[in-house]
């Protein structure tokens, strides 16, 4: 009966730590893209995942530093465990608070604290730094292992060694290690599995070319996740399993193991898991030292998540011969840091419309040489003209990529017409709405409602729209970035705001989706790529830009992202007619006339969006 | 010392397929000092804490006083343990470990203070109520785990090896302050150990076991004595142990010479196992004995020499006040009444321990 | 071991710990005490002080305390029955609660979107056996849920470790002494793993009032923690000097926590391993 009883809480417990790591097993094998949406049991994800070398070279990032963050911080934190436990209690006692540091602190405040170091000491963010990062975050770990073996230790083995002749080197090896050998190997592993798992501490220490798996992962939160990395988490899971149970199975209630079993339990419980360790990490270092082979010829591109078709890189590279280091961030206040500080050279970034007035107002950017982009004519002029609210000479950026923001409904959930943003505020879709989870986007809203400008700096219209937006938040199901897309497609919701490219995919996705711009006026947005003034490789950035002007170059890349293309030779290449001649992707002159581009407001202004945001959120 | 409080009824009890006890029958009386002697798994903690309620027997039945107690919870039984290694709740002053029973009790404030008092003075640890457990020595460890015991005022006091980890010197002490509690308490004490002095020094009754079998029960005196068979006469005490034909009543020969000894009953040409303890062998001049043999070791150990003596092939240990020095040709005497005679083991288990051990 | 060595040893660890541990949060330090134009202030600071900001901080207090509450009660009869069990057997138990930490956090914590929205896995089931559909997506329950999920392996852990060192004598003393099964849990069992215990509601509380990501996933951005004002003055405002104003206004609980656990754990019996 108790038995019983502890059997099943035990069950219940697994089913609870298990049952998410079931889902993205499951997912792994889902032919549709969306985690919302079951299309079929495929394992195309596992085969395209290995020519993904992207994600390759993220995996052999995190396994490299893994392994050599956790290795150099056992190497430290056993030497440090040694030191400190013959230490006074005073000094140990102040060592293990220091210890405890990384360990308790958030870990944002570490990476950021960590990122402002670096920046000080003018040390470039890449793989070093998170090296160096990983190794201090782990060491904790280590020391908090290896300490409680040492006092289990009797020292007078020690002074026996020693009395025996032995050096203390060679005592501590022979004599105290293999007592603490199980503390030192739980370390290890205990070092190497928070290495591998934490994203925000390398976030913030990271630099360009280089990514992990979670940072890869965290980048693409805001436009899905891209089903291969379910395939390869489920990969990554099922070998350490396999692993666990080979090195745990041991031969039950057998005294005296036959001379065969006990070859059989060192095969696998030794052999085995060892191989497969060396096999797979040396695996992945291989797979991934082949994709670094870098010609010296570069350029350092910096791109949101997932706003590029990768084989678009690859052809630059071999057109070309020069060789891209690409990174992505997830915001514009994400990438503004990063330049601002000149921490990292880039050579080619993408940032939005406001940003690139700020970033122009601060001399950050340098004037494209426009003999090196002579297929800037294949851009439609009227983004040219529009991009002059932000770059008044055109002197400066590219377009990439527009669109609008606009409603994207659920024609089975909603029965009437829909052509305003005053919809999102009628409690019948109570729970069914889903915001936008950034200030701006969301104020635009509020503002163009009352037909106020999103661009409004008067305290009295913002206040306004600050007691809309709380008025509103109790219909809100979630405030969301990019997940408007998979809750849309799995009929979360009724109503959403979404960015336009992202309305076409969910269309594709479940047919009783509509987008509409609504009638109040709406935000029309442009990414586009500038050259920042510290750009070490200008001519290639300009190559690059160049590059991605051509028409047929400009379709992939629509095709793939599905936003927007301001390139008309490219629109022209459209095969599909409907898509060609779509609305939300294009929309007509008239359909923009309320529309705004967003303008930087300057710092004061900002802060007071953010203030007024925190309210709405904290309410 | 009359009636019986405690019955142990036909008790078998068995870890992963391994027989710890077989079949045991034991009665301890009231008031007595029983000590449970054996080597290391001979089944005797197990013995014990069947008793204390730690551990359920496959069969049989334990009997206390007139009550079957096989299935009653430890905390249901009128008896305490002091463990092995103390057991003392670190976590609470020595004032609070000892109060720790009667609060579940829920004794007044009152009473608890002065048992408090009281078993701390029993204890000669008088002062030391609000001491942390960790700054005591282990000697004091120990009383006070015999004190927190007795606050209960148990029947039984359960003893499980209990001055194991102390010191030689203080060993002895303890086993004075044991004895001397035993007699002011007046409850029954059983005591597990594998010392066999401490268990002659305060026992009324000794039960020595090995392998899950009680080998002999019995005085200090009787056990010491007249061991039963070759185990016990082993384990108790130092001794020379022989095998021998027991040619007719009380004559037998040892070695192919024939000793007076006051044993019958054995039938005739019947081997057998002899016990002879050193100290009454006596050496005497050549050919005045009953066999020659020439000292080959000699050692002063304080209050006796001990000497080794080659005779008829095997080497007799002899303890004597006088002194031989190596070399010397000597006669082995033995008086009639010290040569104990014993059956040869029976079951392979016995055996198994090996007389030559 | 010889002094003299041990100086030379711990040379490394207080260098890298210097470098690595104290200057940076010095650095932080720095910016939170000043403001965009290096002058001395203490606004940063006071800004914990404003009503978002404290409703914000009470929430994550107030989520992260039931969080740490649910951790305590599933981990530690979980912590026990893996402590009775046989040695072979427990040790493969406890690497089966760090083995989910190798599927990606981020990955777990969307899993669990996937498995609670309105049509999703959970709800489906629930569903085909006719029972009422569960609500909890984007609520303060979400959230919970997906603290103690992410969590509670840093519960058990410490835990466990703190019952395996109990000498099994020590329970039997106290049932001896006549207390019943659950006075030995509260008098004798509970008391004497209270380091583990410490370490593992720190180890919980910790994270838990400091995150940001799984209010984010599971909360539906509606819920506003103090993790997520921090990192919203970091990412989304660029103003780092408040972003470290906050950050040392929270490290004061994160030092009271420390406080406490050096106080009950001297010996660091608590640990993880």
């Amino acid at each position: 009966m108790k038995n019983a009883a502890r059997k099943l809480y035990l069950t219940l417990i697994i089913i609870f730590l298990y049952a998410p790591i079931v889902t993205l097993v499951v997912l792994s094998f889902n032919s549709s893209k969306t985690r919302a949406k079951w299309g079929g049991f495929t394992l195309k994800w596992y085969s395209s995942l290995f020519s993904d070398t992207a994600i390759m070279n993220a995996l052999y990032t995190t396994l490299t530093i893994a392994l050599l963050s956790a290795f150099i911080a056992t190497l430290v934190g056993t030497t440090a465990s040694v030191a400190m436990h013959s230490m006074q209690a005073k000094y140990r006692n102040y060592l293990m608070t220091v210890t405890n540091i990384p360990m308790l602190n958030a870990d944002i405040v570490t990476g950021i604290s960590l990122m402002l170091l670096f920046i000080a000491c003018r040390v470039t963010l890449g793989y070093s730094t998170i090296l160096l990062a990983h190794i201090t975050f782990n060491i904790p770990y280590v020391i908090l292992s290896v300490m409680p073996k040492l006092k289990q230790t009797n020292k007078h083995t020690y002074e026996a060694a020693l009395d025996l002749g032995a050096s203390p080197i060679y005592a501590f090896f022979k004599v105290v290690f293999p007592d603490i050998l199980p503390g030192v190997l739980s370390g290890f592993l205990m070092a190497f599995t928070m290495s591998l798992d934490d994203f925000i501490i390398t976030h913030f220490t990271k630099g360009p070319s280089v990514d992990t798996l979670p940072t890869k992962i965290y980048s693409e939160v805001r436009k899905g996740i891209r089903p291969e990395m379910y395939a390869l988490s489920t990969l990554l899971f099922l070998t350490v399993l396999i692993l666990m149970i080979l090195i745990n199975s041991s031969p039950k209630n057998e005294e005296k193991p036959s001379r065969k079993s006990q070859m059989t339990s060192l095969v696998l419980r030794r052999v085995v898991p060892i191989t497969l360790v060396i096999l797979i990490t040396g695996g992945g270092i291989f797979y991934g030292s082949k994709n670094k082979m870098r010609s010296e010829e570069q350029v350092i591109v910096y791109n949101w998540g997932e706003y590029i078709d990768p084989d678009v890189i690859t052809m630059f590279e071999e057109e070309t011969g020069i060789s891209v280091i690409y990174e992505e961030f997830e915001t514009n206040e994400i990438m503004y840091p990063k330049i601002k500080s000149g921490a990292i050279a880039y050579d080619v970034v993408c940032p939005s419309d406001y940003m690139i007035e700020r970033m122009v107002r601060e001399d950050l950017l340098a004037e494209i040489n426009w003999d090196n982009v002579p297929n800037i004519k294949n851009i439609d002029p009227t983004y040219m003209d529009q991009s002059k609210s932000f770059d008044p000479d055109n002197a400066y950026s590219v377009p990439y990529c527009f669109g609008t923001v606009g409603i994207l409904y659920n024609k089975t959930m909603v029965d009437e017409p829909i052509d305003s943003w005053n919809v999102l505020w009628d409690p019948k879709y109570t729970d069914n709405i889903l915001m936008q989870d950034s200030v701006r986007d969301a104020f635009a809203v509020a503002l163009k409602r009352k037909g106020y400008s999103l661009n409004s700096t008067d305290v009295n219209e913002l206040e306004e729209a600050t007691a809309d937006l709380i008025e509103q938040k109790p219909l809100v199901q979630a405030y969301v970035i990019d997940q408007v897309r998979d809750k849309m497609i799995g009929n979360e919701a009724a109503i959403g705001v979404i960015y336009s490219g992202e309305a076409i995919y969910t269309q594709w996705e479940n047919e009783n989706l509509e987008y509409v711009i609504p009638k109040e006026g709406s935000n029309v947005w442009i990414d586009s790529w500038v050259i920042p003034k510290n750009a070490q490789n200008k001519e290639n950035g300009e190559k690059f830009i160049n590059f991605l002007c051509r028409p047929d170059i400009a379709l992939m890349n629509f095709e793939y992202i599905t936003y927007s293309t301001p390139n008309k030779e490219a629109r022209a290449l459209i095969e599909d007619e409907e898509l060609r001649n779509s609305t939300i992707a294009f929309p007509t002159a008239d359909m923009l006339k309320d529309c705004e581009t967003f303008r930087f407001l300057g710092n004061d202004a900002d802060a007071f969006y953010n203030e007024l945001w925190n309210k709405v959120k904290a309410h | 010392m009359s009636r019986t409080l405690i019955d142990f009824v036909n008790i078998s009890k068995s870890f992963h397929n391994n027989l710890v006890l077989d079949e045991l029958n034991l009665s301890v009386k009231e008031n007595e000092f029983l000590t449970l002697l054996g080597p290391s798994g001979c089944g005797k903690t197990t013995t014990l804490r069947i008793l204390g309620g730690f551990e359920t027997p496959d069969s049989g039945q334990v009997i206390f006083d007139g009550v079957d107690i096989t299935n009653l919870p430890p905390n249901k039984r009128n008896l305490n343990t002091v463990f092995q290694k103390y057991a003392l709740f670190t976590h609470m002053t020595i004032a609070e470990n000892i109060a720790f029973g009667l609060k579940i009790k829920k004794k007044s404030k009152a009473y608890i203070d002065d048992k408090i008092k009281y078993a701390l003075k029993l204890v000669n640890l008088d002062g030391f109520e609000n001491r942390q457990v960790d700054s005591l020595s282990g000697g004091q460890q120990q009383r006070i785990a015999i004190a927190r015991a007795i606050v209960n005022e148990p029947k039984v006091l359960l003893l499980d090896e209990p001055l194991g980890a102390l010191d030689l010197k203080l060993r002895q002490d303890m086993a004075y302050e044991l004895i001397r509690l035993k007699n002011e308490l007046g409850i029954t004490f059983i005591y597990v150990t594998h010392d066999q002095e401490e268990a002659l020094t305060m026992s009324d009754t000794i039960v020595v076991m090995n392998q899950g079998y009680i080998q002999q029960m019995g005085s200090p005196e009787d056990i010491y004595n007249e061991p039963e068979n070759a185990f016990v006469a082993d384990f108790i005490g130092e001794s020379n142990i022989l095998p021998a034909i027991m040619l007719e009543d009380k004559l037998v020969e040892i070695l192919g010479a024939r000793f007076a000894c006051v044993d019958v009953g054995f039938g005739k040409n019947q081997p057998v196992d002899v016990v002879i303890r050193p100290e009454d062998i006596e050496l005497v001049k050549p050919d005045k004995g009953i066999i020659n043999g020439r000292v080959t070791h000699l050692i002063f150990k304080g209050v006796h020499y001990e000497m080794e003596v080659m005779a008829n092939g095997f080497e007799w240990l002899v303890h004597s006040t006088s002194m031989f020095p190596v070399g010397t040709e000597v006669g082995l005497w033995v008086d009639p009444f010290n040569i104990q005679i014993m059956n040869k083991p029976e079951s392979e288990d016995e055996e198994a321990v090996g007389v030559n051990e | 071991m010889n002094k003299k060595y041990n100086r030379f040893l711990s040379g490394p660890y207080v260098v890298w710990s210097t470098a690595f541990i104290l200057i940076p949060l010095a650095m932080i330090l720095y910016y939170g005490l000043t403001n965009e134009d290096g002058a001395f202030t203490l606004k940063n600071l006071a800004l914990m002080g404003s009503a978002e900001n404290l409703k914000a901080l009470g929430l994550a207090l107030l989520l992260s305390f039931i969080s740490t509450v649910i951790c305590l009660l599933l981990a530690y009869p979980l912590a026990m029955i893996l402590a009775e069990s046989s040695m072979s057997q427990s040790s493969f138990i406890v690497v089966i609660f760090i083995l989910p930490m190798w599927m990606n956090f981020l990955l777990r914590t969307l899993a669990w979107q996937t498995l609670l929205e309105k049509n999703g896995v959970i709800n489906s089931i629930l569903g085909m056996l006719h029972l009422p559909a569960l609500q909890i997506i984007n609520t303060p329950y979400a959230i919970i849920l997906g603290m103690v999920y992410n969590f509670l392996p840093f519960m058990v852990l410490p835990i466990y470790n703190a019952l395996v060192k109990i000498d099994k004598d020590i329970i039997n003393a106290g049932r001896d002494l006549g207390a019943n099964g659950f006075q030995v849990f509260w008098k004798v069992m509970f008391p004497l793993s209270l380091p583990g215990v410490i370490s593992g509601i720190t180890m919980v509380f910790v994270p838990a009032l400091t995150t940001f990501v799984i209010s984010d996933l599971l909360g539906g951005s509606k819920i506003l923690l103090i993790g997520n004002v921090i990192e919203q003055k970091f990412k989304q405002g660029s103003n780092w000097n408040a972003g470290s104003g906050l950050s040392l206004v929270l490290m004061v609980f994160i030092l009271l926590s420390m406080a406490v656990m050096n106080k009950y754990d001297k010996d660091g019996e608590g640990g993880m391993f």
